[in-house]
């Protein structure tokens, strides 16, 4: 399969999968998906195939809860949330994702 | 990922793949409800959605990651990836697995022995509540026995009837019976049994009905109960057994039932064959028998506490009827102090668990010597398979290094090295159990006494103890000798193992380093083992070459037993002197002689003598050693006479009554004045005896039991014998081998009368059966001591081996440089003997602290004997100097051409 431009940066996913969650609250995958890719104005696209295992890890891991629920077209469907732990999780990969970036940027800012 | 939550996996397995379907099938709908509402047809959107999902293979095996059956799985495939390693290289497979092997089945063999004989309960109903009853002297009731344990007849039946303390109690008492009716004797072991017997152990009946209390009074004709095993042996467990006859002593008893598989009795290590009621006694020994005998203590006591009481509650209630039951039975004939110490004493309760035993008591410490030295052993071959794996993994550096540098996570590289010495440790434990089980076997069968009645009788078979200790045993060799190296190998930086063949020196010295440290544990645990043997093989050695005071080869022991023949007590004497006449003119018989007694046999005879002019300053001064013997006696034993006369015919019951003392018993009461024409008299009870005068004086010889110092003896005559017993053992020197001459007395013999008893043996065996444990203890220190040495070698010759290949290149350039090759061996040989000496250091000090373990089996050696220590390190020096020699001719013929060239 041909790498898309848009696909996401490995170790990345877990940073946006939180962050979404904490900001939008309670969302299934599918939700996620479409939050994602509306929020970065289309430029990032979850690949579904990944988002699952992430989703059952990242649970496992304790930074997600998962319950099953309706949804308003009434199917059935699970729904994520962010724990405590997920929490302290996305704090700390923020911080080193602009520790990241800042490095990045500032070795192509070097003229 | 956490471990518990792979096994919660698992354990929903099922849930956990229908929620993911579900999940998926949810994500796929809204994507399609989404396609749709863009303007795609349902078919096209549906197929474009899965698309989208992408891989669906990739992703089950992805989400399935957290499965516990994928852990399982690759720890499968670690295992298999381990056995196909270790077939590569059989010869590191074969060394590793033996030594495990040995060194499990060896620590199995000991450990079986020492659980069936010193740790584990009997095998009855609750154990626990089990208490044997002893006596003890009133003043010290708190203390333990004064040596008493065993009880008459008629203090049993006082104890019995008034004891409150147990909610069952039994007395038991063993002896052996004779199955053939006359002849060559077939000896069986047996008990007689108080009623409760079988109710006090709570055993149960195989077959038919066990002994109960109303089997047991007084003027019973006798039924008797057989062991399980005596059943399948004799009957071959048939259920027609029970009501039949069985003839014990000529006497016939019907058997009443079976016991349970289970019970072995109250002894270990000692199990009776058939059960008789006490009563059976007067069957068996008629008019002579011990039933209201006040001074014979055969019978011992066991009782199950009731449920209420605990046994120092027992031995109060104990105490409190011991006055009325002593004062009951005071002997008669005893001597008014004796009488009043009797009355005195007190009953005590301590529990018996465990049960009684001769063959713990007589092995307890030499097992647990044993049990040190196969510890040892473990260690060594743990060290050798340490240092093979050390060595393995040394090998497989660059291999490992690779691994990890391509992403290989060090924790699943070290579960891959664990994997190897788990697949090494099982096979280890597996070879080991088998060797235990070979092992169990042969050593039960070197602690049997030969002849009648001597076999061992342990449960052996295989028990959770034993299993657990098999697994523990295994489990710690792999933690000891696969953690370490494995945590060794995977600390390889990346970078030092691209460089290829990196001339390490540098990073290969730690690893030899430690190699070199574990030969050296190996020498010094070794040496322990080899100074070990050295001194018990000694101890057999200056055992079996002691001069007894007699000549022990070639004399064949046949004990005759007229008691059936019918023969009344006065002719008794005289019928033992036909026989021995018939005897001397055997052909092939040199010399014969017939006495009460034989050297270092199962019976001793001591009484205390009376001599004018000799003050006793202990009980126990005046008390010597006796044997009644006939004429010609010490011309058969070859025991010298020194001076004055042997027995002769003349000496007749009514005449003056002659002994023959040793020389001990001469300088001992007489000093350096000869005793003969001098007389003493013995202590019968509360009377005298009339006086002996000593006619002869014979050199000193060993009594009871080889390791004793010269001890006083005096020899009374059979012709002039006070009462003289129906059983005599003939000493018959033979001028060939002794066993021509058994046919033709067991022909004599039967000729007298069809209804004599005769047991045979030599006195070359008896003297072998009295050093069993020696024997024992020098075979097994020896093996030991020769697998510790093997191992060690072992270790040495891999390591040197090891190291040469390391210089291969040094050498090469040395050599290259003009270095003559006798140069190289010797700094080859330098290297191997710094390591052996300061193995050998360790281990004479390490010696030296186990040497106390060993001092108590010691004979004619000192624990400090330093001959010991030198020989066995100049043994392990000069094997290991061989071990050596081989790498260092190796090292010394490298073609420093390429050598240099493999650079």
């Amino acid at each position: 399969m041909a790498r898309n431009r848009n696909d996401i940066l490995q170790g990345t996913l877990a940073l946006l999968v939180l962050r979404s969650l904490a900001v939008a609250g309670p969302m299934h995958g599918y939700a996620i998906t479409s939050h994602i890719q509306l929020v970065s104005a289309d430029l990032l696209r979850v690949e579904e195939g990944s988002l699952y295992p992430a989703l059952h890890r990242m649970e496992q891991d304790g930074w997600l809860r998962s319950t099953w629920g309706v949804t308003e077209k009434n199917r059935e469907a699970r729904f994520y949330s962010i724990t405590a732990r997920g929490r302290k999780q996305l704090a700390e990969e923020q911080a080193s994702w602009s520790r990241l970036t800042e490095g990045v940027s500032r070795v192509l800012r070097y003229t | 990922m956490a471990w518990h939550h792979r096994i919660l996996n698992i354990l929903r397995s099922n849930r956990v793949s229908r929620d993911i379907q579900r999940e998926v099938d949810f994500h796929i709908a809204e994507r399609v409800d989404d396609l749709v509402a863009g303007g795609m047809s349902e078919a096209e959107a549906r197929r474009a959605a899965r698309r989208q999902f992408g891989n669906e293979a990739a992703r089950r095996e992805d989400t399935r990651r957290m499965d516990i059956a994928e852990w399982v799985q690759s720890v499968a495939g670690d295992a298999r990836y381990a056995l196909r390693a270790l077939l590569h290289s059989p010869v590191f497979a074969v060394v590793t697995i033996a030594s495990l092997g040995l060194g499990i089945g060896a620590n199995t063999t000991i450990f079986t022995l020492l659980d069936a004989v010193v740790l584990r309960p009997l095998a009855v109903t609750r154990p626990t509540e089990l208490a044997y009853v002893g006596m003890a002297d009133s003043a010290e009731a708190s203390s333990e026995v004064n040596g008493s344990v065993y009880f008459t007849n008629p203090l049993w039946e006082q104890v019995r009837d008034r004891q409150t303390a147990f909610s069952a109690i039994t007395a038991f008492g063993e002896s052996s019976f004779d199955l053939a009716d006359g002849g060559e004797a077939r000896r069986i072991q047996g008990s007689f049994v108080s009623g409760d017997f079988f109710r006090t152990f709570g055993v149960s009946a195989a077959a038919g009905r066990l002994l109960t209390r109303a089997d047991d009074v007084r003027g019973c004709t006798g039924s008797t109960v057989l062991s399980y095993r005596f059943w399948e042996r004799e009957y071959g467990a048939t259920p027609d057994a029970v009501g039949s006859v069985i003839r014990l002593n000529g006497h016939p008893f019907e058997i009443a039932g079976i016991a349970g598989a289970a019970f072995r009795g109250p002894d270990v290590g000692r199990e009776s064959d058939v059960y008789l009621p006490i009563c059976a006694l007067a069957v068996i020994r008629g008019n002579s028998n011990q039933l209201n005998a006040r001074s014979s203590w055969w019978l011992r006591v066991i009782g199950r506490t009731a449920p209420d009481v605990d046994v120092r509650q027992a031995s109060a209630r104990m105490a409190a009827i011991a006055r009325a039951a002593f004062e009951e039975t005071i002997p008669p004939q005893w001597a008014v102090n004796d009488q009043r110490d009797y009355a005195s004493r007190t009953l005590i309760a301590r529990p018996a668990e465990r049960g009684f035993s001769d063959v713990r008591e007589q092995y307890r410490t030499a097992l647990m010597a044993l049990m040190a030295g196969v510890a040892l052993i473990l260690l060594i071959a743990c060290a050798n398979v340490a240092n093979l794996l050390l060595s393995r993994a040394e090998a497989r550096h660059r291999e490992l290094a690779i691994r990890l540098a391509i992403g290989a996570g060090r924790g699943r590289l070290l579960r891959q090295l664990v994997t190897e010495s788990m697949v090494l440790a099982v096979a280890g434990a597996v070879l080991g159990l088998f060797v235990a089980q070979v092992g169990t076997t042969a050593l039960v069968a070197l602690i049997a006494t030969p002849g009648p009645g001597g076999a061992v009788s342990l449960d052996l078979s295989l028990n959770w103890r034993l299993l657990a200790f098999t697994i523990l045993a295994a489990t710690v060799t792999v933690v000891l000798c696969g953690l370490l190296p494995a945590w060794r190998a995977t600390r390889v930086s990346a970078q030092s193992a691209m460089k290829a063949q990196a001339r390490g020196v540098i990073e290969g010295h730690t690893r030899f380093r430690l190699g070199k440290s574990l030969v050296v544990a190996q020498v010094a645990l070794s040496l322990v083992l080899v100074v070990a043997a050295g001194f018990l093989v000694g101890t057999l050695n200056n055992l079996s070459r002691i001069n007894p005071g007699f000549d022990a080869d070639g004399v064949l022991l046949a004990t005759v037993d007229l008691s059936r023949a019918g023969i009344p007590r006065e002719g008794l004497d005289a019928s033992h002197q036909r026989i021995l006449e018939r005897v001397r003119t055997l052909p092939g018989v040199a010399a014969a002689s017939s006495s009460d007694l034989t050297p270092v046999g199962r019976s001793s005879w001591n009484d205390e003598i009376i001599i004018d002019g000799f003050t006793p300053t202990t009980p126990m001064d005046a008390v010597t050693w006796f044997n009644e013997v006939s004429e010609g006696y010490f011309a058969t034993m070859r025991t010298r006479l020194l001076g004055g006369r042997d027995f002769s015919s003349a000496d007749v019951p009514g005449g003056e009554k002659v002994a023959i003392v040793n020389d001990a018993w001469g300088r001992k009461f007489f000093g350096n004045r000869s005793p003969i024409g001098q007389q003493f008299r013995v202590r019968a009870g509360a009377g005298v005896s009339a006086p002996f005068i000593i006619v002869g004086v014979v050199e000193n010889s060993k009594y009871r039991s080889l390791r004793e110092d010269v001890e006083p003896i005096a020899y009374v005559a059979s012709s002039q014998s006070a009462s003289p017993g129906p059983r005599r053992i003939l000493e018959v020197r033979a001028q060939g081998s002794p066993a021509a001459i058994v046919p033709l007395l067991r022909n004599v013999l039967r000729e007298f009368s069809p209804a004599i008893t005769v047991d045979f043996e030599t006195l070359s065996g008896q003297l072998a059966t009295s050093l069993q444990r020696e024997r024992m203890l020098a075979v097994l220190s020896a093996i030991f001591g020769s697998v510790a040495l093997a191992l060690a070698v072992l270790g040495l010759y891999g390591v040197t081996s090891y190291s040469v290949a390391r210089r291969r290149a040094e050498l090469g350039v040395r050599i290259a440089l003009g270095a003559v090759r006798a140069r190289v061996v010797r700094l080859v040989l330098g290297e191997v003997g710094v390591v052996v000496a300061i193995g050998l250091v360790i281990g004479a000090i390490g010696a030296r602290l186990a040497s106390t373990q060993v001092a108590p089996f010691l004979y004619g050696t000192q624990a400090t004997d330093p001959m010991v220590y030198l020989g066995a390190a100049f043994v392990l020096a000069s094997v290991a100097l061989l071990a050596g020699l081989i790498p260092a001719w190796r090292a010394a013929r490298v073609d420093p051409i390429e050598a240099l060239r493999e650079q």
